[in-house]
């Protein structure tokens, strides 16, 4: 089964690099699927979970992703993001910290800038709890 | 000469400060070690979005957006309001490391027409409140250990102004490694990005990829040609305006994060130098101290040892003129 090849970059590291089978993305739009020789595009990648598959009979790989982009040519996909996790890497104690400062800062009067700050970190602590949390299986 | 107790006490309080510096220096190299780290993971990140930037412009040459300096509105404009994000330190004992950003700052401030400054660092907002220059108040960020947090509040602060059109410019003045020994303070503008630059960009590296392409042998471009499955389109989804609008928010968010990291590299390999010099020159002086140290102690052994004879040789004297006189 053909493959095409994955890499995933974070501010902070290189992520992965290698062989994927199929990756499935939070769009813009809700959930995307990139299976190999996908036509050449460039869109967004929303906060949530991302996952990949490094073989086809393989188990998902998840990661936690925030706000990026994905790029595929040629059967090279290129996805850039802010940061990327593996649910296991995840603090739960320090994301639950930072949901509950976000919902704090939320409710009080902010300029429409500290606004969108919060409600990303909100996303963010949502999405990484999701991960680890028990009940979300995504197969 | 100062007597030998004198440079006793020199000598001591130069040991003691030689502590400091050296402990410094330390701390510095550590720091900077850190930071180095800290940039080369960032590096991929950042030369992926510049990337990206790239390939839209290169399909998308003509469009026309807030943040590309291709605009009619931007040509028509004849006055200019720039804002100045500067980059310092948050304390001194960096060789000249602050004051060659801010002598550009300066510089850039005194030609444009009502700049606002953004000063990150507390060595710059000193000087330029005490020059009554328009620093933005609100705008307090430290430099020291850089976050990618911070770069995004501080991207948020100047993309906000700038889609108000309070801002025209915003340039970045920093400090860049050039390597190990050698450090460069640099002024870059910002925004609005520089579209031909991308585009150029492009350009030569397509033609360095047709280059090698025409190096390969035979084989390889059959292998190359049988992979190849371009349909000519190229999507981008939701709409190019919507992909390069947050495509360019996160390549100033990573510009600003990298701008900040090696600015701080570059404080504390400034600090590290100059701490550095600081402990040889310690040293230097000990060195030097301790010899005149010792001359003195000689010449005051000198001395009593002479005073010494002296005194022997006039009782001898007295002695034989008591017995003469008997």
């Amino acid at each position: 089964m053909s493959s095409f090849e994955l890499k995933i970059v974070a501010c902070d590291r290189l992520f992965y690099q290698g062989e994927c089978h199929s990756l499935i993305f939070p769009g813009y739009d809700g959930e995307i699927e990139i299976m190999a020789n996908h036509a050449p595009m460039v869109t967004m990648v929303e906060i949530g979970e991302l996952r990949y598959r490094p073989e086809e009979h393989a188990d998902w790989q998840k990661v936690i992703v925030s706000d990026g982009f994905i790029q595929v040519d040629h059967n090279k996909v290129n996805v850039t993001v802010y940061s990327a996790e593996r649910p296991e890497e995840i603090d739960t104690f320090r994301a639950e910290a930072a949901m509950e400062r976000a919902r704090e800062q939320l409710q009080q009067k902010q300029s429409i800038k500290e606004y969108r700050i919060s409600q990303a970190s909100l996303a963010r602590a949502m999405a990484r709890l999701k991960s680890t949390g028990v009940h979300t299986d995504p197969k | 000469m100062a007597s030998a107790k004198e440079i006793q006490n020199r000598i001591k309080s130069i040991n003691d400060t030689m502590k400091i510096t050296r402990a410094m220096y330390m701390m510095s190299s550590m720091k900077l070690r850190k930071a180095r780290q800290r940039l080369d993971n960032t590096e991929p990140y950042f030369y992926s979005l510049q990337e990206q930037i790239r390939e839209i412009l290169y399909h998308f040459p003509d469009m026309e957006h807030l943040y590309f300096d291709n605009r009619d509105e931007d040509e028509q404009e004849k006055v200019k309001r720039r804002g100045i994000i500067v980059l310092t330190g948050d304390k001194g004992m960096a060789g000249a490391y602050n004051h060659n950003v801010i002598k550009e700052a300066k510089q850039l401030a005194e030609t444009s027409e009502n700049p606002r400054l953004f000063i990150v660092g507390e060595v710059g907002r000193n000087f330029f409140e005490g020059i009554q220059a328009s620093v933005e108040k609100e705008f307090r960020f430290s430099t020291n250990h850089p976050t990618i947090h911070r770069a995004r509040v501080i991207t948020e602060e100047i993309v906000e102004l700038y889609q108000q059109e309070e801002l025209d410019e915003v340039y970045i003045v920093c400090t860049r490694m050039v390597n190990s020994m050698k450090q460069e303070t640099e002024v870059t503008r910002l925004l609005p990005f520089a579209t031909h630059e991308f585009i150029d960009q492009e350009l030569l590296e397509r033609a360095r990829e047709e280059q090698a392409a025409k190096n390969r042998t035979s084989e390889e471009l059959a292998e190359a040609a049988s992979q190849e499955y371009d349909t000519g389109e190229y999507i981008i989804y939701p709409s190019p305006y919507e992909v390069l609008n947050s495509l360019a928010y996160n390549y100033v968010t990573g510009y600003i994060y990298g701008a900040l990291v090696e600015a701080f590299a570059c404080e504390e390999n400034a600090r590290m130098i100059a701490m550095q010099s600081a402990t040889d020159n310690a040293e230097a002086m000990l060195h030097d101290l301790s010899i005149e140290y010792n001359r003195v102690r000689q010449a005051a052994i000198t001395q009593e040892i002479t005073e010494v004879i002296g005194g022997a040789k006039a009782l001898k004297k007295k002695k034989k003129k008591q017995q003469a006189e008997r």
